[in-house]
């Protein structure tokens, strides 16, 4: 008990007041741990009703991780401060990709780019179905129309970038769609309020973007090209799942990344969906269905549905709530 | 930069400038434009291609997109690319189509198409009642306000068939009719000089033994009349009608005839090279024609004004120095921008004086002798006014031209060589035209007959803009 008082006595005196500064970066210590509490609950609820297989694997959030973190750097590099020391500019990235997966938007991007690419992976794994080459590319490739095999030579160009880069979980700022690269952008200049070199990195970021040459951008418009004869992309096997994702989400109007997390199985009724509002009949549905090697049963009631109605359905499930 | 590949898959390309209006485009989304009930120049009028471009606007960075828009026969798809201009270009931005493709709309069934012609007549009707299962009137709705004597007859004895409320017209049999043979018939309401129209929607499950109706009325014109039309018409013939139809033609009678003349499709006769040469001329010819009788017509049109904003006259002229830069070097021309001690600034429309000196500036050129040199000054022409002129050492203009030569296509013989980019005779009509409507003025300084060489100097002035 003495001991214990003489503690108290000592603790008192030694007691100065801390600097601004120090009471400052307490503060945000402090915060930033509020926000790692914050963020406990929706993902333990995940964790203890979790879909099998999990939605969240640690693969995908490394992933993410590993992506947010390569667009955080292109970003510090983009800008011509060369003096800037290791430790610091690693530092400065962790610090931009953690703000970065502050903004919801850009990290439900990342998300469906981690379960695209794992996706890819395991369709070529179990059905040999090359994530770059498919036999829909190719033709198109060999396509009499200068203009579809130019394109198509371009989408395979950027298709087998974005393979090999995500093998190295990395994502190039080029092949985010603009309001996403708006929205990193707007942070990283809200982050460096106080490096007026940034200006000029900004800048140069911003002239070279041009949201028709990405990847999505141009599988889409390689589809535009075939105009009726688009629905062949709609067989997995044929198109590749690149193509047939982007397909998928133009026949039911509907966001390509969420044609994208259809393909999870935990989505599976969704992803019955999208094919039945894409048009497909029910042999051809169910043998795409079956690609995507669910064991989960198959909802045979989605083929009673007309396209137009699986459609209505997805339309309105992807509607923001109370707007 | 886009290469000759994407090209060619363009379909369509259009300018708009800041505020969202479309200044240009080529034929089909010209059309389109039209189809959506705007006009060219005007907003851009297609929803869906407004979204994009406020997106666009908003964001600053160059989107593609897919697209799909309604003409009023077809649905309309493509992919549109839309990149932001850069703000010395006056900002506003360019919109490329690719893929433009024309569906028709898959039909409605017609019990679709029946259910949704109930909902507008629900949606528009003014007057709106509800009959009983005998067809009595149990309420009634007016949002009109010519209904006021329909509500007064109503108040004074209510509850009668609905019939006796109103007066129908072409019905000749005794009431009560079949329900089906009055939806859709015409009837007067008393107080009111419009001609109404019926429509009787049957409500329960069952349409043979309706519970009740919906009894609406729907009036043949709004109570208020239009805004009559502002001004008698002025000619919009060539410039929103004529021009986007014809640039697409014109501009590939003018690639073909440089095919042809270039010889990229085989070997060919030096006459037949040079005929194609003429043509080329011949059709960039009409072309710029086409663009100076559309401006004449906006500058004729009763609501036209010009912006009034600080105009820096050496730095317009730079940029129109710029613009033109290859065409004087291919000339060996030296074109030599005196800087003033201190900014002249007028109070003008940028685009319009920008306009002016690419005219005075690209006459220069095409009247200087090869090797000669342009010089332009700017300065103040009194306490309120500032000018900057435009001097070329050419055969220069003499006294009784003068008079002349800003009148409507007037070129004065001054003709030059056929290897030159030919004149409308219209430039320099629209570039005075411009400078009186900022009002300031554009006049030609004759030739002094003994001076050696010539050349001709072209003076711009305008107010100057108080500081």
């Amino acid at each position: 008990m003495s001991k214990q008082a003489a503690h108290g006595r000592a603790d008192r005196r030694a007691r100065a007041k801390p600097t601004p500064d120090a009471e400052k970066a307490m503060r945000e210590d402090l915060a930033r741990a509020d926000r790692a509490l914050r963020g406990v609950p929706p993902v333990l609820a995940h964790f203890l009703v979790v879909p099998n297989p999990p939605l969240i694997t640690d693969e995908v959030v490394a992933r993410m991780r590993g992506n947010l973190d390569s667009l955080a750097r292109q970003l510090i590099d983009s800008t011509s401060r060369a003096v800037i020391g290791n430790d610091q500019r690693t530092g400065e990235i962790e610090g931009l990709s953690q703000c970065l997966a502050a903004s919801s938007i850009v990290l439900s991007f990342c998300f469906a780019l981690a379960i695209e690419s794992e996706t890819t992976e395991r369709l070529e794994k179990r059905e040999r179905i090359d994530p770059v080459l498919s036999p829909l590319l190719q033709e198109l490739i060999a396509s009499s129309s200068e203009e579809t095999a130019e394109l198509a030579m371009k989408a395979l160009t950027a298709q087998s970038r974005f393979v090999q880069q995500q093998r190295r979980m990395s994502l190039s700022l080029d092949e985010l769609p603009a309001d996403i690269f708006h929205e990193v952008l707007r942070r990283w200049e809200a982050q460096s309020e106080d490096h007026p070199e940034v200006a000029g990195g900004l800048k140069q970021l911003k002239g070279s973007y041009d949201e028709a040459n990405g990847r999505v951008a141009l599988l889409a418009r390689l589809l535009g090209t075939m105009r009726r004869d688009a629905k062949a992309a709609l067989d997995l096997e044929q198109a590749g799942f690149a193509l047939f994702s982007t397909a998928l989400a133009q026949f039911s109007n509907q966001p390509r990344e969420l044609a994208v997390l259809s393909s999870h199985e935990s989505q599976t009724a969704r992803l019955a969906l999208f094919l039945r509002a894409a048009g497909l009949d029910e042999g051809a549905l169910q043998q795409q269905f079956l690609l995507f090697a669910h064991s989960s049963r198959f909802p045979t009631e989605t083929c009673n549905l007309a396209p137009e109605e699986a459609a209505a359905i997805l339309a309105e499930a992807s509607r923001p709530q109370g707007g | 930069m886009m290469n000759e590949r994407d090209e060619a898959l363009l379909a369509a390309r259009g300018h708009l400038d800041r505020d969202g209006r479309l200044l240009s485009a080529d034929e089909p989304l010209a059309r389109l434009q039209e189809d959506c009930g705007g006009t060219l120049p005007g907003v851009i009028a297609v929803p869906e291609l407004r979204a994009l471009v406020e997106d666009c606007m908003r964001i600053g960075l160059r989107i593609g997109r897919e697209f799909s828009a309604f003409d009023g026969t077809f649905t309309v798809t493509g992919y549109v690319r839309i990149h932001p201009l850069d703000e010395a270009m006056g900002g506003g931005c360019e919109l490329l189509v690719e893929n433009w493709q024309r569906q028709a709309v898959e039909a409605p069934s017609s019990r679709d198409l029946a259910s949704r012609l109930d909902d507008i007549d629900r949606a528009s009707a003014e007057i709106s009642a509800r009959l009983d299962a005998e067809q009595r009137l149990q309420y009634v709705l007016a949002n009109a306000e010519d209904a006021g004597g329909l509500q007064e007859t109503v108040r004074s004895s209510p509850g009668r068939h609905w019939s006796d409320y109103l007066t129908l017209k072409g019905v000749a049999h005794h009431q009560p009719l079949h329900w089906r043979l009055l939806d859709g018939s015409q009837c007067e309401l008393p107080g009111s000089e419009r001609n109404w129209r019926i429509r009787l929607l049957p409500i329960g499950p069952r349409s043979t033994a309706p519970l009740g109706f919906d009894l609406l009325l729907l009036a043949d014109r709004p109570l208020v009349e239009p805004d009559a039309e502002p001004q008698a018409t002025h000619s919009q013939l060539v410039g929103s009608a004529l021009t986007p139809v014809l640039r697409r033609p014109i501009a590939r009678i003018v690639a073909k005839a440089e095919t042809i003349r270039a010889r990229l499709a085989g070997p060919l006769r030096a006459e037949y090279s040079e005929y194609a040469g003429n043509i080329a001329l011949a059709g960039q010819h009409l072309g710029a024609m086409l663009d100076d009788l559309a401006d004449i017509e906006t500058l004729d049109a009763p609501d036209f004004t010009t912006a009034s904003e600080p105009v820096d006259l050496v730095d317009a002229a730079k940029r129109a120095a710029g613009i033109l830069g290859v065409r004087a070097q291919s000339k060996n021309i030296e074109i030599v921008v005196q800087n003033p001690a201190k900014p002249v600034v007028a109070d003008g429309d940028f685009r319009r004086v920008l306009q002016i000196f690419i005219n005075l500036i690209g006459n220069a050129i095409a009247y200087s002798p090869d090797g000669s040199t342009i010089t332009i000054c700017a300065g103040r022409s009194g306490d309120d006014r500032v000018e900057l002129s435009v001097a070329d050492q050419g055969p220069g203009v003499s006294e009784d031209q003068a008079e002349r030569i800003f009148d409507k296509f007037e070129r004065l013989g001054r003709d030059i060589g056929a290897d030159q980019e030919p004149g409308s005779g219209l430039g320099l009509y629209i570039s005075r035209r411009l400078a009186r409507a900022m009002h300031g003025d554009l006049a030609v300084t004759p030739a002094e007959p003994a001076s050696a060489p010539p050349g001709a100097k072209f003076t711009l002035s305008l107010p100057a803009r108080a500081a």
